[in-house]
């Protein structure tokens, strides 16, 4: 038997390999598609084609009769189940009854009508295309300015204006800000929608254990607590009689926090039918059902003295929200109005939202959740300003930021920063990428006619989500250690993760705290059954929160393991150190795993402790973290055929204490892969009528390894005092710092020929329009108006 | 999608207009189209059998045609569904004579949905092409048959 | 992402495999066309007759002054024959540039061209070559040339039961430089457009030149003016920009999310341009 054994070598800091990574890379971990039990039935779901519709009529009769159908539902059969929900509550927001099948009307490409339950996916999807549906089709609205204008085709007949709700939030005195400036920069920046696309989509199985009144739902979910609590109440069952096992979870990026109409759904046949049944989402309904993220129309203005200060901003934020709220759609923009002022100290800020409900499916978080658009804009204005002043996109920054000695620093949207040095990262990246020798580079091009560009981000971001005031669900965490026997430990965290390695870095801090080696620790999650309750893992939050939970249980256990040991020692003196209790006086000790047994044999306990080496640790945070860094992009442009080549990429991050710095790249280089696909080739393209026409892989251009450049990234380290671990978070930060980055790279490029702005997607043809004199300017006019 | 083109036929406006008023020319002409039945005045019912290469679809629709204006013009409205998807489509033809010929111009959207619409975006515009010109060329074929 | 219902057979020999076909099997070599379309719904073929597992079938081999390829040999064994690459090496970068390398161990040289995708890469090629594929039907054989096959959007000279049997493609002597250039279609891999050159050139002379294009039109297209414009001349940099401006004239391009007609255009001046430097550099 393995003894656990003292080890002072600390791991917290390591780079060490994920100890997930083996059962990933080898096929052998379990997904919700690897469930198989017996006398299962398979469900395909019947959708609409149309994007604005009523069902005339619906046969199914054929369906239903087709050899293998259990049974086939429709709307009219669901309509008692509660309605998918939305999380988030913003005064006045209007809330569509969103049915799990539509009864009637329709609208979105994709919305569930029906479902066919079969013995086997085949017959069921069969079965499915005998369903005769008789429709009649609606005008639809695609595009949020579109459906916001006069004489939209209503999406839901009882709000024609097609407002699901408007937000107003300032701060400081904006109207003297910008009355008082040397200069004012207008700029329509977009932010287009994005299809999430993790590797696994979604995917639910469902058994119904009737003689225990049970039901076992498995799902491809970032938040099963919440879901269990959701879903029991959507079906009208008690929560403790749910159980939501969440298997390994391949890729959520946001889209998988979220409760579905699905998971509601298979719980529901599964409880009608008393079999357990699957569904698992194709990559076509992936593309057009799972929620997507961003759709930002965003009108910038920033007022400036002339000598780069800024002085003011505001901000109208057209939020593109889909057919429905999902769980989070409606808050999404309001995380973009909180990071609006950046890094900048700007006192005064105005930001309107309008949230526009459209033909689409809806939006919701995805990787950034917000905080991509607000950094997008104010570090593409910041850029507009510095060009409109001639100034070194460098300096106008530094002489911005907010400085070290200001912090916690309160900001006008009402936020307050925990810490930060902000010109640490950016001189940090400047020294790596050569900047002046670049700038010279550049010049010299220039006079040659070539395109080279050199582009600066410089984000923030809020992480940590987050005091439970301020977090729609509650933003605390929770995390169990039970320390057996025999002395092995298993860590249990609320937070669930499902590609962030948490399974290392809590280990890490476990094995830390404890003093034992890693390989005597288990870190289990994503079971309601066997996890207190938890929150999830989304917001940069699972180490900052998740990870500060657990130092805290494992405080209150190592209190008690000292105890237990100095008492067995019968010593009034003693110490906890590489998992051993040793008495100061006698220098005689006991391990972890005698003083373990001891717990549990419980032959003689100290006065007031109970048996048992167990502890629970709910973690409810005083602020988010806010994390920062810096991005570069050296780009090189064709003129002739408008192609971007990225000649360097440099990414310093801060995202303060690291656990692990190989999981910290890892999240950063995926980030960025996400950024870079925003910035250069993603774009879910609605046509006209509603149809998702990159509705597949053929159409819808995701990075893969072959298009990434090589990331040069590298750390500065500013600890948060929010938690005792100084972590902040660094789950979204390659993805926020790194549009803008791209797009002030190519606009610095194109800056001779007098582009100012480009909007994402930078496809090669736009490009090439704008090298061949199409004009960048994207329409100002109508901000007067709508400011 | 907007969809415009022209195509010569080697016969007078009055005789193209004419062949293109018959539903069983029509039928004839229009590519996989199985039958032409009609259900009402200048208004049919139509199943069409694609088949493109490995592409194959069943489709039921209507055609309509309204706005007639012998022999200069008349509006084709044209709708089908089938299992992998459905479109409808609305056009204004044109003719006008052109030595012993006539050019046939038009003009119209097309708006195609469904599995279609989702992953046949780069081959939607060519194919719609592709099916006007064997129309044309298939109509063209007509004045041997009906002299 | 379910298919319908339907039949397969690994047929033992080709006629058996022809038999099938005549009576309305379809066929199914690499399966990376046709697979994804089953899937989808697209197409629902009732009975599949699998090409892939008929060895004889596979082959490349030199003979007559032309390499001869069996339709059923993968883009990879196409990209990384020797054979090719020494003596055809316009072919074997075409091969070597389709899709990634998934798709490149699993389609095959004969499914491209029958299918006949007017953005796949291998028409482009198959033009320029001035390639001749042999069409074998339960009854018949003939052979086909490239200029002759390729109708429209996914229409080809194939015949109801026929399959493509093998592809002929020439052997290069000392004096061709050749250049396969693709811009690509970075979701699907295919070509926005492509352009497939050989050129000859003895003493400083261009003594022909082939060129052809993919993606631009419904089907590729071997683009003879750029040829006449280059035959002749030396090659210097404004003779090829000359002859390449009038590659896309007269052309109703192809126009997508990804490309509209006239950026196509455009990129096929381009592209020409640089493919007929490149293969330029390479002639003796
Ligand atoms: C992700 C992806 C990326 C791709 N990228 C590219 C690319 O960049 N460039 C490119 O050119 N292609 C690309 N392709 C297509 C690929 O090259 C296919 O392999 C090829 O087009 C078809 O060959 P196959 O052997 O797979 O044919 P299959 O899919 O088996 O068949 C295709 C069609 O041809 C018919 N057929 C097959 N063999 C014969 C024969 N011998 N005689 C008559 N008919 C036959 C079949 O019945 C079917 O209709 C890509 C495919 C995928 C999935």
């Amino acid at each position: 038997m393995a003894t656990t054994i003292a080890k002072p070598e600390l791991l917290v800091g390591k780079r060490l390999r994920r100890r997930e990574d083996p059962r990933l890379i080898t096929g052998t971990a379990t997904y919700v598609d690897d469930i198989k039990m017996p006398g299962m039935l398979y469900a395909v779901i019947v959708r609409s084609p149309h994007a604005a519709a009523s069902i005339k009529s619906m046969d199914v009769s054929k369906a239903a009769q087709h050899p293998g159908v259990a049974a086939v539902f429709t709307g009219k059969d669901t309509e008692k189940v509660g309605p998918v929900p939305c999380g988030s509550s913003l005064p006045g927001l209007r809330v569509p009854h969103h049915y799990i099948l539509a009864p009637e009307r329709v609208y979105f490409v994709g919305h569930p009508v029906a479902v066919v339950v079969a013995t086997d996916r085949y017959v069921a999807k069969d079965a499915a295309d005998l369903i005769e549906i008789d429709w009649d089709v609606r005008g639809a609205v695609a595009d949020p300015e579109k459906a916001i204008a006069d004489g939209a085709p209503p999406v839901h007949p009882q709000w024609p204006d097609n407002k699901a709700f408007t937000h107003h939030q300032e701060g400081g005195d904006v109207d003297k800000a910008f009355a008082e400036a040397d200069v004012i920069v207008k700029q329509r920046i977009t932010s287009q929608r994005l299809i999430p696309t993790a590797m696994e989509t979604r995917g639910v199985v469902a058994e119904w254990r009737a003689a225990d009144r049970q039901l076992n739902l498995y799902s491809s979910t970032q938040i099963p607590h919440l879901m269990r609590s959701l879903v029991a109440q959507m079906l009208g069952l008690e929560e403790n009689r749910l159980r939501v096992v969440t298997p390994e979870v391949g890729g959520g990026f946001g889209s998988k926090l979220n409760v579905y109409a699905e998971e509601a759904l298979m719980g529901f046949v599964a409880m009608k039918l008393g079999k357990p049944v699957k569904w698992i989402e194709s990559r076509r309904e992936n593309f057009l059902c799972t929620i997507h993220g961003r759709g930002h129309v965003d009108y910038y203005e920033v007022a400036a003295k002339k000598d780069g200060t800024i002085t003011g901003i505001k901000l109208l934020i057209i939020q593109d929200l889909g057919a429905y709220h999902q769980l989070l759609t409606p808050a999404i923009p309001t995380l973009s109005v909180l990071m609006m002022p950046g890094l900048y100290k700007t006192a005064n800020i105005r930001a309107d939202i309008i949230g526009a409900f459209t033909n689409c499916v809806p939006t919701d978080a995805y990787r950034g959740a917000g905080r991509p658009e607000a950094t997008h804009g104010i570090e593409r204005m910041v850029d507009i300003l510095a060009a409109e002043l001639k100034m070194d996109p460098v300096e106008i920054r530094l002489k911005n930021f907010i400085q070290k000695e200001d912090f916690p620093f309160p900001t006008a949207t009402g936020l307050t920063y925990d810490t930060g040095d902000y010109s640490l990262p950016l001189k940090k990246a400047l020294g790596m990428v050569g900047y002046e020798k670049l700038r010279a580079e550049q010049a010299e091009k220039r006079k040659k006619g070539e395109l080279m560009g050199i582009g600066i981000s410089t984000y923030g971001e809020i992480c940590a989500f987050g005091p439970s005031p301020a977090t729609p669900a509650g933003g605390w965490e929770s995390a169990t250690v039970k320390i057996d026997p025999s002395g092995k430990v298993t860590v249990m965290t609320g937070c669930s993760p499902h590609g962030q390695g948490e399974e290392t870095t809590f280990a890490q801090i476990a094995a830390d705290e404890l003093g034992i080696d890693i390989d005597d620790i288990l870190v289990l999650h994503g079971d309601t059954a066997i996890v207190q309750y938890g929150i999830g893992t989304f917001g940069s939050r699972a180490t900052a929160v998740g990870g500060t939970a657990l130092y805290f249980a494992l405080q209150d256990l190592k209190a008690k393991i000292k105890k237990f040991g100095a008492f067995l020692l019968e010593s009034d003196d003693a110490t906890l150190a590489g998992g051993v209790v040793t008495c100061n006086k006698t220098g005689a000790s006991k391990t972890l795993q005698e003083i373990a047994g001891a717990t549990y044999r419980a032959m003689k306990l100290p006065a007031n402790t109970e048996p048992g080496l167990i502890a629970t640790h709910f973690w409810e945070p005083t602020n988010f973290t806010f994390p920062f860094g810096a991005h570069i992009v050296v780009s090189d442009i064709d003129r002739e055929t408008g192609g971007i080549t990225i000649r360097r990429y440099i990414a310093v991050d801060d995202c303060g204490n690291i656990l692990n710095p190989l999981i910290v790249d890892g999240q950063v280089h995926g980030g960025v892969a996400q950024g870079l696909g925003q910035a250069l080739w993603e774009e879910a393209v609605y046509d006209e009528s509603g149809q998702l026409v990159t509705g597949e892989m053929t159409d819808y251009v995701l990075p893969r390894a072959h298009m990434m450049p090589w990331i040069e990234s590298d750390h500065t380290t500013t600890p948060t005092p929010v938690n005792p671990l100084g972590v902040k978070g660094v789950g979204e930060a390659g993805t926020i710092g790194c549009s803008p980055a791209m797009v002030n790279s190519v606009v610095d490029a194109l800056s001779p020929l007098g582009v100012r702005h480009i909007d994402m997607p930078m496809t090669p043809e736009k490009i090439w329009r704008l090298v061949q004199g199409a004009s960048s300017q994207e329409p100002v006019a109508r901000m007067g108006e709508r400011l | 999608m907007k969809i415009s083109g022209s195509h010569t036929l080697q016969f007078p406006p009055e005789k193209a207009y004419t062949l293109m008023q018959d539903p069983d020319v029509l039928a004839r002409a229009i590519p996989g189209c199985e039958s032409l039945e009609k259900t009402g005045e200048d208004e049919y019912r139509m199943k069409m059998k694609m088949a493109l290469a490995s592409f194959s679809g069943a489709f039921e629709g209507k055609v309509r045609i309204t706005d007639q204006t012998p022999p200069q013009s008349f509006r084709l409205l044209v709708e089908g569904t089938g299992k992998i998807g459905f479109m409808r489509g609305n056009g204004l033809l044109k003719l006008a004579a052109s030595g012993a010929g006539t050019e046939v111009s038009y003009e119209g959207d097309a708006l195609v949905g469904g599995t279609m619409a989702a992953v046949g975006q780069r081959l939607i515009d060519g194919t719609a092409r592709m099916l006007i010109k064997r129309f044309f060329e298939k109509l063209g074929e007509e004045k041997a048959a009906s002299g | 992402m379910i298919p319908q219902t339907f039949e397969y057979t690994a047929p033992k020999t080709l006629e058996e495999a022809l038999q099938i076909i005549a009576g309305g099997g379809k066929p199914l070599s690499g399966g990376m066309s046709l697979i994804p379309m089953m899937k989808l719904r697209l197409a629902a073929p009732d009975h599949l007759v699998d090409l892939g597992r008929l060895k004889d079938l596979h082959y490349i081999r030199e003979e007559g002054g032309a390499l001869h390829i069996g339709a059923t040999t993968t883009h990879q064994d196409v990209a990384s024959s020797a054979l090719v690459r020494g003596k055809c090496p316009l072919l074997a970068q075409t091969a070597g540039g389709v899709g990634d390398p998934q798709v490149r161990n699993r389609g095959t040289i004969g499914g491209s061209v029958a299918h006949a995708d007017p953005s796949a890469d291998y028409p482009a090629a198959m033009q320029a070559l001035e390639a001749k594929f042999v069409l074998k039907g339960a009854k018949s054989e003939r052979t086909v040339a490239a200029a002759d096959f390729f109708l429209d959007t996914f229409l080809t000279a194939l015949e109801p039961g026929e399959i493509v049997r093998e592809v002929i493609v020439p052997v290069e002597d000392g004096s061709t430089g050749t250049h396969y250039e693709k811009v690509v279609q970075k979701a699907s891999g295919f070509a926005v457009v492509g352009i497939a050159v050989r050129i000859s050139r003895k003493a400083g002379k261009i003594v022909w030149a082939r060129v052809g294009v993919t993606g631009l039109a419904n089907h590729a297209y071997r683009a003879t003016a750029v040829e006449k414009g280059l035959a002749g001349t030396s090659g210097g940099a404004t003779e090829v920009q000359n002859a390449a401006a009038v590659v896309a004239d007269g052309i109703e391009a192809n126009s997508d999310l990804h490309a509209s007609a006239e950026y196509r255009k455009h990129l096929a001046v381009v592209h020409t341009i640089r493919a007929l430097l490149a293969a330029l550099a390479r002639t003796a």
